[in-house]
């Protein structure tokens, strides 16, 4: 057989194709990845003990990226940090950098509201307000100022979340007469409808059947033509599945002190981290041997 | 630790090893056959590759529901990819003393020629061989064995080139021109098995190292190695 990468241009005279669409294959295949996210260095301290230590990596743009790992591995802690969830927790403290398109995400001229707005989240278990299905997606637009054109900007975010043929006639009905799946997708609708930059998702699919894991999926690989996506997720096979890049975590104890601090052990393309990951740890937690 | 799957996967390696010995025992049967025309051994040859074909069954549908089940990843995901190609190479194999033992069938009031008889045991020799260093090196992951193959390869390949050569000269007999054309054949089934041995050994290489890579390759580097004589 021969090596396909290194093939000699022989092979396109016997097809008819000539070089140069060969070569335009080849920077086709060749990810184009635009850094969204460019975090260095972070660690994230409770009360002054690091949750999450050192981490250092690239949020591709219209990527989706998965951190998996064992619990207590700081994969939500760091989820949380994007969208500075973590200002709501007085005792934690942010050391590292994170630029958002180049900016520093905690620097002291960003509004942490601004943030939230551009970059959105989505939690593991649906929280719908206890208001109808329309005043749930119009809730941010109208906080926003937004008042113009609210039932296209509804029925566009209902339609991008793929749930708008489901409930087009019940928009009044209240958010909880939704199932659960419906419901997730209506808290996705609901970040949709303020126009975000950035989805992140923190297991959004753990507290639902597999019929609608599969819907939350699907629309994930809908949504990354427009949206940047992370997702947490304990799912490994979900990962797998969704993800473009994947990031491994894990916990190490300090013996001394009992200390449980999270570390990001491998991050690198999907397919490498399912089929040849560079790291022992990674091969032990995604064939099930640990964790 | 999912015990299950590495039950599973032992299971499927234990087949692909008795698969192997039966390919051993085909070779031999088949060989015995030629050397002494014993047709009686020759027909045992052939129906005793349904045994085989039902090993190869049993592994591949373990596989078919390994994956559809256990959705084994990294090693384990490619230690189930290495045992569904080395299980197309053993039944290969098989096929191939299957094709040897036919020939021996045809060929057997035929004049022989004691000197390619002699080379054909050789190779055989060498063929076993390359089966037991392929399949003990996948048991060991044993990469510096399995690369080894490529050796005993060339002497292989060197033994058919020498085959061919003296078919060319055996003249105008047009019995032993026959004889001669069908060992031709028996040469090159030989000459096969040993390069799927070799391709086991590469398994075994991206088994442990994740990548794959060809240990000769005949459409890139002439003159080197050339399996597909």
């Amino acid at each position: 057989m021969p090596d396909m990468e290194s093939a000699p241009a022989a092979p396109a005279r016997i097809v008819g194709v000539d070089e140069s669409v060969l070569a335009a294959r080849e920077q086709e295949a060749a990810p184009r990845r635009d850094v969204l996210f460019d975090v260095s260095d972070l660690t994230v301290s409770y009360a002054e003990v690091p949750a999450l230590r050192d981490v250092s990596l690239e949020i591709y743009r219209n990527q989706v990226t998965a951190f998996i790992g064992p619990s207590g591995c700081g994969k939500s802690t760091f989820i949380r940090c994007f969208n500075r969830m973590n200002d709501l927790i007085p005792s934690a403290a942010v050391a590292g950098t994170i630029l958002y398109h180049g900016v520093d995400l905690y620097g002291p001229e960003v509004d942490s509201v601004e943030v939230r707005k551009r970059i959105g989240m989505v939690f593991q278990k649906p929280n719908p307000f206890p208001k109808s299905i329309y005043d749930n997606i119009a809730f941010g637009p109208r906080v926003l100022g937004w008042k113009d054109g609210l039932d296209d900007r509804v029925e566009r975010a209902l339609r991008r979340a793929a749930l708008w043929d489901e409930v087009k006639n019940r928009l009044k009905a209240s958010a909880y007469s939704l199932s659960g799946g419906q419901q997730q997708r209506l808290c996705i609708a609901r970040c949709l409808a303020v126009e975000p930059d950035v989805l992140l998702m923190d297991e959004p699919a753990s507290a639902l059947d597999p019929i609608s894991t599969t819907a939350i999926e699907d629309l994930m690989h809908e949504l990354k033509r427009d949206y940047t996506i992370v997702i947490v997720t304990h799912n490994m096979q979900q990962a797998a599945r969704v993800a473009d890049m994947t990031a491994f975590f894990s916990v190490e104890v300090d013996e001394e002190s009992d200390r449980r601090t999270g570390i990001l052990v491998e991050y690198d393309e999907t397919p490498t981290i399912f089929t040849n990951p560079g790291d022992k740890r990674t091969e032990d937690y995604v064939t099930g041997r640990f964790g | 630790m999912r015990v299950t799957l590495q039950e599973e996967l032992d299971q499927l390696e234990a087949a692909l090893q008795e698969e192997g010995s039966l390919v051993l025992r085909a070779l031999q049967a088949c060989m015995n056959a030629l050397e002494q025309s014993d047709l009686e051994l020759a027909d045992e040859v052939i129906a005793f590759d349904d045994e085989i074909d039902a090993t190869y069954l049993g592994i591949e549908e373990g596989i078919q529901s390994l994956l559809a089940r256990q959705t084994p990843v990294a090693v384990d995901l490619r230690l189930v990819l290495a045992i569904l190609h080395d299980n197309l190479h053993l039944e290969r194999m098989a096929d191939y003393c299957v094709t040897i033992a036919k020939l021996t069938k045809l060929v057997h009031e035929a004049p022989q020629d004691e000197a390619l008889v002699e080379g054909f045991r050789e190779m055989a020799n060498r063929a076993e061989e390359m089966i037991r260093v392929a399949l003990d090196s996948f048991r060991d992951r044993n990469v510096s064995r399995a690369e080894a193959l490529v050796d005993l390869d060339e002497l292989i390949d060197r033994a058919n080139r020498r085959v061919v050569g003296h078919v060319l000269s055996l003249g105008g007999d047009p019995d032993l021109r026959e004889w001669g054309l069908r060992m031709i054949i028996v040469s090159r089934c030989l000459e096969r098995i040993g390069d799927h041995a070799v391709d086991i050994g590469e398994q075994t290489a991206y088994l442990a190292s994740g990548e794959f890579r060809e240990f000769t390759d005949a459409s890139h580097r002439p003159g080197t190695t050339p399996r597909d004589l």
